[in-house]
């Protein structure tokens, strides 16, 4: 904490005194009074914890077994299939929803820039965006997409597309306003047009970054498909709201590991992509951005 | 894909225009293949928005009932508000203090191991692939539906997120007081402690209330399948098609998230 400077000659310097440590104390204090408040008021039943030891073990056995059945063997072959039929449908579903969300968020991102747009536009996009970004996908999906779509993928990536707005307008408004001012001066001066200055001096230095966040909106998008999946939007999801309502534990089981196959390649497929957009060709990536896109 | 500007030189001998660089062939690729993989998961998802145009008024019914929101039932589930909040409050603390003790064993800088990094790395990657929803799922198979199970797949949740935030920012910090503690002949937990400790705590607490955060936010998520709180609530009306209702939630639900959102940011800055 403290560098103390040891003088063998002179009479030693008193030792620093320690800080005050109230404050810390007295927040320690409140933090624990905090959390036992929250343990009384949450309503948990705290003694049914024990279901974890007794019931998880069993359970965890069961998804084993199926886990390791011969998976071109009936049924299971069918239980691997179906799982991997169903994520892909929620892939699918997360892509196109978050394109939909991401060519909405283009023009949002503009007028919610400071340096594109006038004080007054940007402050509305921006009251806008913010409504986006507070409103959870599922009120979303709930609200919209299920009356009007009925149940399926289809409502699923439009709730998707909407939520995704907020952030990806409001990350591409922050990129669009970190850009360099040179090359909008030379369009300036070279006499470019209102639309010709956006797309080559704005767009261009923004669209690595911009697709950066796509990717990984998708990305977070596949883990929202799953929960939308629940409320009827098809996918994973329904999956396995319909197999942990029957308990089908050995499905289960092959289910998740599926989810995780699926998900694990297609972040690194695409962290690796959001890797090579922003570092560029020419830049070495240094072994620990590696290791961070591999894992 | 990459500007060119052009130089128009008005008078001497026109200097050659520049060529345009050719586009590059892993660009072209790229683009194909998004648009090929577009094309499919439209077409795979049976994607369109017809509806939205002939169904349009089917949607209005509901709209028109959710503009019109029970306001007095906002005040009557308080109660969920409260489990609401203690379940973020809970599984928040829970979760950052598993995930920073995972975070120190998931960096190379303090955890000294090869294997133990390697495998704290794949286990973490593997909680983090799993959508909240699941482990809801799991904790209510197992302790039955109510607020524990929603803490409980919430502290699996925050573990992941905390984990991997933390143990970037431990990968960045300054080496110096390491090589310190080093010198000292410190062991691997007094120079996290010492060393490391002091320098991540800012960007830590930060990372706490953003977690607390996305707790309330996927309240929601969380009461659906079953897991306490106002999400329960919500489903509850929902499947009773008491869109006023689920309308007065909504709006509470968005205020709550603002309002958190906001002291939350306030506080972020005042430690960053």
């Amino acid at each position: 904490m403290t560098s103390s400077t040891t003088a063998s000659a002179r009479p030693a310097t008193p030792r620093p005194t320690e800080p005050s440590k109230t404050k810390e104390t007295l927040v320690w204090l409140g933090l624990l009074v905090l959390f036992g408040g929250a343990v009384v008021l949450s309503n948990a039943r705290w003694s049914q914890i024990t279901g974890i030891f007794t019931d998880g073990w069993r359970y965890l056995q069961l998804m084993g077994q199926g886990l390791f059945q011969n998976p071109f063997s009936e049924p299971y072959s069918e239980y691997w299939s179906l799982a991997f039929d169903r994520m892909l449908e929620s892939v699918y579903m997360a892509w196109v929803g978050t394109l939909l969300g991401a060519i909405l968020s283009i023009p949002l991102g503009f007028l919610a820039a400071r340096n594109v747009a006038g004080p007054v536009t940007v402050q509305i996009t921006r009251i806008v965006l913010n409504a986006i970004r507070a409103v959870p996908e599922l009120v979303f999906a709930i609200i919209l997409m299920l009356p009007i779509f009925g149940f399926g993928p289809v409502a699923g990536a439009v709730a998707l597309g909407v939520g995704a707005i907020g952030t990806l307008g409001k990350l591409t408004a922050e990129a669009l306003e970190g850009i360099d001012p040179g090359p909008v001066e030379a369009a300036k001066a070279s006499g470019a047009g209102r639309f010709s200055i956006l797309r080559w001096a704005y767009w261009s230095q923004v669209l690595p970054e911009v697709i950066a966040f796509w990717l990984y909106r998708f990305e977070i998008n596949i883990r929202a498909s799953a929960v939308l999946g629940v409320i009827g939007a098809g996918g994973i999801g329904s999956l396995l709201g319909q197999l942990f309502s029957r308990r089908e534990w050995e499905q289960i089981g092959i289910t998740l590991v599926v989810i995780i196959i699926v998900t694990i390649a297609v972040d690194s497929v695409s962290g690796a992509i959001r890797h090579r957009i922003i570092a560029g060709s020419g830049q070495k990536v240094t072994t620990e951005e590696k290791a961070e896109a591999a894992v | 894909m990459t500007a060119t500007p052009a130089t128009s030189p008005a008078t001497a001998s026109a200097p050659e225009r520049p060529q345009k660089p050719k586009p590059s062939l892993t660009v072209i690729a790229g683009l194909v293949l998004a648009a090929a993989f577009t094309w499919w998961a439209a077409k795979e998802i049976e994607f369109s928005l017809r509806d939205l145009f002939t169904n349009f008024t089917n949607g209005w019914v509901v709209i028109e009932q959710f503009l019109s929101p029970n306001w007095s039932f906002i005040w009557r589930v308080w109660e969920a508000w409260v489990e609401t909040i203690a379940i973020s409050i809970i599984a928040t603390c829970v979760g950052v203090l598993f995930g920073l003790i995972f975070a120190f064993m998931a960096s190379r800088v303090t955890n000294r191991s090869g294997w133990l990094y390697r495998a704290t790395k794949i286990f973490l990657s593997i909680v983090r692939s799993l959508p909240d929803i699941a482990y809801v799922l799991i904790f209510v198979a197992l302790v039955g539906v109510g607020a524990l199970a929603g803490i409980l797949a919430l502290i699996i949740f925050n573990i992941g997120i905390a984990a991997k935030l933390t143990a970037e920012t431990i990968d960045a910090v300054d080496r110096g007081p390491l090589e310190a503690a080093d010198a000292a002949g410190a062991g691997t937990a007094a120079r996290s402690r010492w060393a490391v400790m002091p320098q991540i705590l800012p960007n830590f607490l930060s990372y706490c209330l953003y977690i607390f955060e996305l707790n309330i936010r996927s309240s929601v998520v969380i009461g659906i399948a079953g897991g306490g709180g106002i999400g329960q609530v919500l489903n509850v009306q929902f499947s009773r098609f008491e869109y006023e209702n689920v309308a007065a939630i909504t709006v509470a639900i968005f205020v709550v998230v603002l309002l958190i959102d906001q002291l939350s940011q306030y506080l972020r800055r005042r430690f960053v």
